[in-house]
């Protein structure tokens, strides 16, 4: 099966993913991955809306589907 | 014996790993509070003792990462590099991990390595993260990274020791060698960049660069900084420095990186993390699965679409009643104890300017100070439970759709909705907000919406202008209907406003879309109170000060230059008039109060003729006194009318007069500006009534122009309430403004910009209820 990539604020509650790719303004991506949010992790989604819960290992983050930046999932299957 | 030399030693740490906490065990209560210059950064110093060696030690703001991106953010790195004139470099930085989360903890630990300083690194809470299934190899991760590491448990106030220990232990270590995170071309054009640093080394291009080698850790920190803030705070000053040639040579430097495989700024990211991971190999493991932990629970409940919504929407109300009821009381007791001191000092000091000045302008004004804190105490108390047991960030997370839409985060709300009961808490507490521009937007915001210092202008203006209509069956009625209309004016104009600031001056910088969500903990009852300790101490000692400078400079402009003798002898023949007759006084009081109760329970009846009949006969008896009264209030308004407080509100007519008001509003205006509600007092002193403020409603009714018009119209009743609803006519929201903005002409800006949609509001809803209803 081929593995689908979307964007992070799309998985649904419960699901996972690994994150493929953060992009977008260059400040907001890098103060992502310093707050541990950075291609290579995984994600989870703990309740979806705008923002959202998202876990990182122990972590939980509140994110809101921006447009200045994109951060990409590649979904578990 | 000679005292060992004082140590410097700083805190620092991703938010939400235990550092307030371990702050507070390590330097106990005594910490110094104060503002950096010119910035919104709370600087906090604990004086305390590692050993027999006393120790300053600096708490700095929790924070991911050291890129500074504003002149806030710059301070942190100010602080580590010593670069601030009143305080001396760190001798030993401390750097708390949560040791449940090692690998993201450690891009700030790398970045503190790179500045070559001694270093301690403490794992806290690493009980809990083994717990979870974390293993850590201390003395692996102290060999990899060349420091010492510390387990410790903050909460418990276990590990302090060997920290301390170890803090001492490496205080006395020269400069050590950076971390090689970054690879060799990168390091070339740092060498480069650092030609272009502010304040170091030569000026411009006409210097050499110094080879990569040669550079020393400060110099090479601040390069790499300058290089890799892609429009951070160093490359702002750098190019205001040296010229947009600057900007230039930057964007230069940084394509060559690109083109050599190493993009800026998103590299730092990728090779920081990299260097992580060699660190951690074979040091720390973490489990595969995830167990569902309590938190989680929790949060399913508390962040819920509708249940969550709902408790949240308790708690508000929860601390809002706390706020406008539960201080009252230790409100009034304040101005009861202002009330008993001001009549010691009546019995001490002889009637005259001393007198006045002692009675109204210092007590008046160190009263004027203290009736803020209980709601401060309050509002922080709350604030600090609920951030220390991790709900605020919930309460931001929960707030956040509804807060966009005007531009700002849920952060924000708290703090507004804490500035309805009083601005200068609602201002206090914008320190939740991390974001700089969100932070100014909601302070300049926060004053407008309704104070319960608005609450008497408008219970004063309502009951005297506005008929007692009711439709519905009582349901509805006018007055009810004009308070509300009042009191949410403020929050709806904030709206646009909010909106306007975002979209001019605090473009650009979006506000943080990403948040992270700490894992609930039983609130320190230790850390809480030191909270709200410190909080009501900067108000006093910050604040406090000018609020209380601004009041006997009002006294002052209201007391001089008039030779206030006369009154004051007619004062106390009265006085000793009142004495005589105290008690049909006392007893007339008792009735009014009766005769007004029984009104005010039916309206349309009798009123109880007996009563009325001994009313009647008290008034006879006690004639000379209430004529003497009257006189001596006659003069007393003479004495304000003539004043430079008085001068000032004549001067003022003309610009007052578009509005519909006199130059007695404009007085009242101008001798609110210590506190809004004084304008009632002051409104009671100009319209000869004295102290007497029940006969004021009718004073105000009958007052005339001198071609015979009435002053009081209901357009003029509608503006000035317009107007007190908009202005910042208050001095101590005005001072916190300046003091948490770190800059006067914040609150320069607030009073103008406030002032000024007061003033056309008012005079837009004078003339529009002049055209409704013409001399109403």
């Amino acid at each position: 099966m081929v593995a689908h990539t979307i964007p992070l604020e799309m998985l649904q509650t419960g699901q996972s993913g690994q994150i493929a790719d953060v992009s977008g303004e260059s400040g907001l991506v890098r103060r992502l991955a310093e707050m541990g949010l950075r291609p290579g992790v995984s994600v989870r989604m703990v309740q979806p809306g705008r923002p959202c819960i998202v876990a990182v290992e122990q972590q939980r983050y509140s994110l809101r589907g921006e447009s200045e930046a994109l951060v990409l999932v590649e979904v578990d299957s | 014996m000679t005292v060992p030399p004082r140590l410097t030693v700083a805190l620092l740490g991703n938010p939400n790993t235990g550092k307030s906490t371990l702050f507070n065990a390590l330097s106990g209560a005594r910490a110094l509070t104060g503002n950096y210059p010119g910035v919104t950064v709370e600087k906090k110093i604990g004086k305390t003792t590692f050993g027999d060696r006393p120790v300053d030690l600096v708490d700095l703001p929790g924070t991911y990462s050291l890129a500074p991106r504003s002149l806030d953010e710059m301070v942190a790195v100010d602080v580590l590099l010593g670069r601030l004139p009143d305080l001396p470099r760190p001798d030993v930085v401390i750097c708390i991990v949560d040791a449940s989360n090692l690998e993201r903890n450690l891009y700030l630990a790398g970045q503190l390595l790179g500045l070559g300083r001694p270093l301690v690194l403490v794992l806290n809470m690493a009980d809990v993260a083994e717990q979870r299934g974390v293993t850590i190899d201390d003395a692996a991760l102290a060999r990899q990274l060349g420091v010492p590491v510390v387990r410790t448990q903050a909460h418990r106030r276990l590990g302090l020791d060997s920290l301390k220990q170890a803090v001492l232990q490496v205080a006395g270590q020269g400069p050590r060698e950076p971390p090689a995170i970054f690879p060799a071309p990168f390091q070339h054009e740092v060498a480069q960049a650092t030609r272009w640093l502010p304040g170091l080394g030569a000026p411009a291009s006409t210097a050499p660069a110094p080879v990569a080698s040669a550079l020393g850790p400060e110099q090479r920190f601040l390069g790499e900084r300058l290089l890799l803030d892609v429009g951070g705070w160093l490359e702002q000053q750098a190019v205001q420095h040296g010229g947009p040639q600057v900007a230039e040579e930057l964007r230069q430097s940084r394509e060559r990186l690109a083109a050599a495989g190493c993009p800026v700024p998103v590299s730092e990211a990728r090779l920081r993390y990299g260097w992580i991971r060699e660190q951690l190999k074979g040091v720390a493991s973490r489990p595969a699965t995830r167990p569902t932990t309590f938190s989680d629970r929790l949060d399913r409940l508390l962040t819920h679409h509708i249940a969550g919504l709902v408790i949240f929407a308790l708690l508000m109300l929860l601390i809002f009643q706390a706020l406008y009821r539960g201080a009252q009381p230790l409100m009034d007791l304040c101005e009861q104890a202002q009330g008993v001191v001001q009549g010691w000092v009546a019995q001490w000091i002889p009637p005259g300017p001393l007198q006045s000045l002692v009675s109204d302008g210092i007590v008046g004004g160190v009263g004027s100070v203290l009736v803020f804190l209980p709601q401060i105490v309050i509002l922080f108390l709350f604030i600090a439970l609920l951030e220390d047991c991790g709900y605020l960030a919930r309460a931001a997370f929960i707030m956040d759709r509804l807060m966009t839409r005007v531009g700002l985060s849920g952060k924000s709300f708290v703090p507004l909705m804490s500035s309805f009961a009083c601005a200068v808490p609602g201002i206090l507490s914008t320190r939740v907000i991390e974001n700089r521009r969100d932070r100014l937007t909601t302070i300049l915001v926060a004053p407008l919406m309704s104070c319960s210092a608005r609450q008497p202008v408008y219970a004063l203006m309502i009951a005297a202008f506005l008929p007692a209509t009711y439709w519905f069956n009582g349901w509805l009625g006018l007055r009810e209907l004009t308070l509300l209309a009042m009191t949410s004016l403020g929050a709806l104009v904030a709206v646009p406003v909010a909106w306007l600031l975002k979209k001019t001056f605090f473009k650009g910088e979006t506000p943080p879309f990403v948040m992270e969500l700490p894992t609930y903990k039983w609130p320190s009852l230790r850390l809480v109170l030191t909270r709200v300790y410190d909080q009501a101490r900067a108000f006093v000692l910050r604040a406090g000060t000018l609020i209380f400078a601004t009041n006997v400079l009002v006294w002052g402009a209201g007391y001089f230059p008039q030779d206030h003798s006369v009154a004051n002898a007619r004062q106390a023949e009265l006085d000793q008039l009142a004495e005589t007759v105290a008690e049909p006084l006392a007893r007339r009081e008792v009735l009014r109060q009766q005769l007004e109760e029984a009104e005010a329970a039916d309206p349309a009846g009798p009123g109880t003729n007996s009563a009325t009949q001994e009313l009647a006969e008290l008034n006879a008896t006690l004639a000379e006194h209430d004529r003497q009264a009257s006189e001596l209030n006659a003069l007393r308004a003479e004495l304000l009318e003539q004043s430079y407080l008085g001068r000032a509100g004549k001067a003022i007519e003309p610009v007052v007069r578009p509005l519909g008001w006199d130059w007695r509003i404009g007085v009242g205006v101008l001798a609110s500006f210590p506190a809004r509600e004084v304008v009632v007092g002051t409104l009671g002193t100009i319209y000869s009534l004295g102290s007497d403020e029940q006969g004021l409603p009718a004073a105000l009714q009958a007052s005339r122009w001198p071609d015979g018009r009435r002053v009081f119209t209901l357009g003029v009743a509608l503006s000035v309430m317009v107007f007190f609803a908009l202005c910042a006519q208050c001095v101590s929201t005005l001072m916190v403004i300046h003091r948490e903005a770190g800059d006067w002409r914040w609150a320069l800006f607030a009073f103008v910009y406030m002032t000024a949609l007061a003033y056309v509001g008012a005079l837009l809803v004078y003339r529009t209820a002049e055209w409704l209803w013409p001399g109403a």
